[in-house]
């Protein structure tokens, strides 16, 4: 019955999910004014090269065959998903030749470490302090949290990232002021590499932990607040059932379901990188790469990146979607 | 309750003093006072282990072509001096031009201990002509007929069409046609996706390390430095090690500089302003306002579409720079820090004495027809002067001297004449409405839009919203579209009027302008609609064709001949007006002297400052440590 009546639609959904976004990834970047190879010659231009007029276009023909160009929209269309059912993204155009996937695989330890540890972190902060806040709201420690966390909030993020660069790497100087590692330092499993890694890494950490824990702290507040009124958290009290039990067990398990899926879809949304981390603390990750990708119109690249957080987003929805009963007893898929 | 929250307190008080002790910073293994940091111009490296700059972009300025690499010759626009590297002359072409001869410098050695000879410089030529993958197949393809040599130390190419300029293709002026080294690249089955990693060049920096991120590459200097041609002409480079460094954020470049992290900079200008504001060891390039780098060989200024009306018309065209108040206009742009250009060349090296100061008297002659036998001179030969007195009124101390006012300033530019601009216009069927507003002969309102790029530190940005402020207070709606398409847009015509430079950038050194001069032939301008291969104006004449024809066939080592025939292609392009020049690009760097000094600085100009070009490589022998650790 559950297979029938609910798995196989939602896994068509799924599919069909990720066919549509991939399929729209493919044709807008196509209609935006930005054609690739003129956009390439257009670089080399500017940044100095001496191109001569009379030879532009055979290089425009030549770049065109190149970067797989050449036929119509449709023809590439096909091309592109006899490449992406091998697993090739096919070649960035404006890092001729190398490969999307590379670029991605270079990029890609670097956002999933930063924003997964940072995304898991605020959110189990945000909602057990949140939750433990709204449970006890009228406490003095609450209103004071309260107070704190309603002025973070709304600091821009840009305003409140470089405020810790200049803190930590101007006045103090106790944190790098950029990279993922110290230079000259190159990539081993070395305790003394993790280490120098996560010192270059606790700053932009530490921006997008606060911040986003703030945020995650609000609304569990609200929720468990709201969740705290209801009779059967009453009945619990007047049933002497230990206080902490009721606002882990009661409330703020209640309360975490929406937050659940929030915390899905933020898991998800990872692998569109964080741009503006990147930019302040001149972080490495995925977030660079595809802001690049757009700028200079390497559709394969915005193609690659896209694909991947489509297929992410979707993926950890389905994941959520069918675990939810785990969470909500009351949920039954029948 | 109490209880949890106090075990929270103790397990973030942990964390903090957990942090600091496992933190400790780890030395990076370059010593300071042995390393010269510079700031990459060009940002994160996107494929940090491919060093094949002869395919598709590679950011040659993370070492490349200013430490590691050497050209057969570089434009040093400080001097305005071809500095011969790898050649070790000028190229000598025979009487059609059709066959060029290129001596080399004997005693040179690639970073990896092998010789250079000919058989390298041939080899490159014959590469990319047989690899349709290299990025400069194209030109050497449809160009060489053939290419040998005639010795260990000297190479003949042949080709197909006369052309007196294609030495060029090897003259670095902020990038060029690298020589491959033979041994290595005749061993690559796919040149195309070979990486060449590690680098081998002739430049007297080698391949140390990179970021696998992109942000970093760091240089050694070689032990047989004297084996490159800086060594030969320069001597042995100061700094044991040059690392190349980006920073995405221009907060933290200044943070990287004021904490002695970083050497060499390049700012916007609200950067460079911010670093300039703390002092200390900070320095510019002028030691005095206005401070900037302003013998950067850019000019910058204002581009119509000439194939969109109403900018078909150059009486438009000149009504809109006589619209220009200059001294406003400079001062919205970069607060007055830039020298004056009214021809279409910069301010800057040789072109003042070749081109703007000889055509002084034919400025002041030169005179627009306002209809009815009236005319009026547009030529203002003290403007630069204005600019400097709006310096000194705005509290800045400004030299008297008026050779330090012409190096600074410029010579002249235009009269701000709004009269004058509305007899232009109304002489061409526009009218103003009843609140001043300027109506197209059509009698509807005019609006201006310049579009162009979507980054307010670039002078394109500078120079579009400044005329936009004049264009306004004149009677025009004009509003400035920035947009990250801006070069597309531009390439098939989709744009009125834009900021991007008003000529193409010329070599910076000699008299040669046909780099400059060459994109207003007729044949590269494509209708509305279709990709521009010529100037973004898209603006060209029969008579200009016939000077460009004509420059061909002069040999641009022939000063007196290559002067004449360019001042004529300047005077036209002034008669027409098919883009405004402006300013020359003023370069926002800073260095910081607590570990180097000795800079090429405006009074000891001896090389180009930029850490980005080719000539970092050339400055690095003069540096003196300061002896700080």
């Amino acid at each position: 019955m559950f297979v029938r009546k609910y798995l196989i639609p939602r896994l068509l959904q799924y599919f069909l999910v990720i066919f549509l976004g991939i399929t729209i990834v493919f044709f807008i970047p196509r209609l935006a004014p930005t054609n690739p190879v003129e956009r390439t010659i257009a670089e080399i231009r500017s940044r100095g090269t001496y191109l001569d007029p009379a030879h532009i276009q055979a290089m425009v023909d030549a770049l065109t065959e190149m970067y797989g160009l050449s036929g119509s929209w449709l023809q590439q269309y096909k091309d592109f998903w006899v490449r992406l059912f091998h697993g090739d993204f096919g070649v960035s155009f404006f890092q001729f030749p190398t490969p999307v996937i590379r670029l991605i695989k270079n990029a890609l330890p670097w956002t999933v470490g930063l924003l997964l540890t940072t995304t898991i972190l605020s959110w189990v902060f945000g909602n057990v302090v949140g939750g433990m806040a709204g449970y006890a709201h009228n406490k003095r420690w609450s209103k004071v949290l309260d107070a704190l966390m309603m002025f973070v909030r709304p600091i821009p993020y840009y305003v409140f990232a470089l405020s810790l660069l200049i803190l930590f790497g101007y006045v103090f100087r106790k944190f790098p002021i950029g990279g993922g590692a110290t230079i000259g330092r190159q990539p081993s499993w070395t305790l003394s590499y993790i280490l120098d890694v996560l010192r270059h890494a606790f700053l932009p950490a530490l921006s997008m932990v606060v911040l986003g824990a703030a945020s995650w702290f609000q609304t569990t507040k609200l929720i468990v607040q709201n969740v705290k009124s209801e009779d059967f958290v009453q009945y619990a009290q007047l049933g002497g059932i230990k206080e902490g039990k009721i606002m882990f067990r009661y409330v703020i398990r209640n309360a975490m379901l929406p937050q659940i899926t929030n915390l899905a879809l933020s898991l998800g949304q990872i692998l569109s990188g964080a741009l503006i981390t990147e930019i302040v603390f001149s972080y490495p990750g995925l977030g660079h790469l595809l802001f690049s990708a757009i700028s200079t119109g390497d559709y394969n690249l915005i193609m690659g990146i896209i694909s991947l957080s489509i297929v992410a987003i979707t993926t950890l929805v389905l994941i959520v979607d069918l675990i939810y009963p785990l969470f909500d007893p009351r949920i039954r898929y029948k | 309750m109490s209880r949890t929250r106090n075990v929270l307190l103790l397990l973030c008080l942990t964390i903090l003093v957990m942090s600091s002790a496992v933190f400790a910073a780890d030395p990076s293994g370059f010593p300071r006072d042995q390393t010269l940091i510079v700031s990459m111009l060009t940002g994160r490296v996107g494929t940090p282990s491919n060093f094949n700059e002869w395919v598709g972009w590679r950011n040659r300025d993370r070492g490349m072509q200013n430490l590691a690499n050497e050209p057969l010759w570089s434009v040093d626009f400080a001097t305005g001096q071809i500095i011969n590297g790898l050649a070790s002359g000028d190229p000598v072409y025979n009487e059609d031009f059709t066959q060029l001869t290129i001596p080399l410098r004997e005693g040179v050695a690639w970073s990896d201990g092998m010789p250079f000879t000919a058989d390298d410089v041939v080899f490159t030529i014959e590469t990319i002509i047989a690899e349709p993958g290299l990025a400069n197949h194209p030109t050497f393809a449809t160009a060489v007929k053939d290419v040998y040599k005639t010795g260990d130390y000297e190479v003949v190419i042949e080709l197909l069409e006369s052309d007196s300029r294609f030495h060029t293709h090897f003259l670095d002026r902020w990038g060029c046609t690298w020589i491959m080294p033979k041994h290595i690249f005749e061993n690559v089955e796919d040149v195309v996706s070979f990486e060449f990693n590690p680098f081998v060049g002739c430049g007297p920096y080698k391949l140390h390390s990179f970021d696998p991120a992109g942000y970093w590459t760091a240089w050694e200097k070689r032990d047989d430095w004297d084996k490159t041609p800086t060594g030969m002409l320069f001597g042995e480079p100061v700094p044991k090690y040059v690392l190349i460094q980006t920073y995405s954020d221009g907060s933290a470049k200044i943070i990287a500089q004021l904490t002695h992290q970083l050497d060499v900079a390049d700012h916007d200008a609200e950067g460079f302003a911010a670093a300039m504001a703390q002092g200390g060891t900070i320095r510019a390039y002028q030691l005095t306002y206005p401070w900037v780098v302003n013998n950067d060989p850019c000019l910058t200024g204002i581009t119509f579409n000439t194939m969109v009306a109403p900018f078909d018309n150059k009486e438009v065209r000149w009504a809109l720079v006589l619209a220009i108040d200059i001294v406003e206009y400079l001062a919205q742009a970069v607060d007055g820090q830039a020298t004056l250009s009214p021809v279409h060349v910069p301010h800057l090296g040789a072109y003042p004495e070749y081109y703007i100061e000889p055509m002084q008297e034919w400025l002041k002659n030169f005179a627009l027809d306002l209809g009815d036998g009236e005319k009026f001179y547009p030529y203002d030969p003290d403007a630069a002067l204005k600019v400097a007195e709006y310096a000194r009124q705005r509290g800045h101390q400004v030299s008297d001297d008026p050779e330090e006012l012409k190096a600074t300033f410029g010579l002249g530019w235009y009269k701000y004449a709004p009269d004058v601009a509305a007899k232009l216009l109304e002489k061409n069927g526009f009218t103003r409405d009843a609140n001043g507003k300027w109506l197209l002969p059509d009698g509807t309102p005019w609006r201006i839009r310049i579009t162009d790029i979507n980054d307010t530190g670039h002078h394109q940005f500078k120079n579009g919203n400044a005329a936009v402020q004049q264009w306004k207070k004149f009677g025009i709606d004009a509003e400035y579209i920035a947009t990250d398409a801006y070069s597309t847009l531009q390439q098939v015509g989709d744009f009125e009027v834009g900021a991007v430079w008003p000529a193409l950038e010329p070599w910076g050194a000699g008299a040669d302008l046909y780099r400059s001069l060459n994109a207003f032939y007729s044949e590269y301008m494509a209708p509305i609609g279709d990709n521009n291969r010529g100037h973004a104006s898209r603006w060209s004449s029969a008579e200009m064709d016939d000077i460009i024809k004509r420059m061909r066939a002069t040999d641009p080592t022939d000063i007196e001949a290559t002067v004449a025939v360019s001042t004529e292609a300047l005077q036209l392009l002034i008669e027409e007006m098919p883009s405004v020049p402006t300013y020359g690009y003023s370069g926002f760097m800073t260095w910081d002297e607590y570990y180097w000094t000795n800079w090429p600085g405006a009074e000891n100009p001896y090389m180009g400052p930029y850490g980005h070009w080719g000539t970092l490589k050339y400055m690095l022998p003069s540096l003196q440590p300061t002896g700080n650790k």
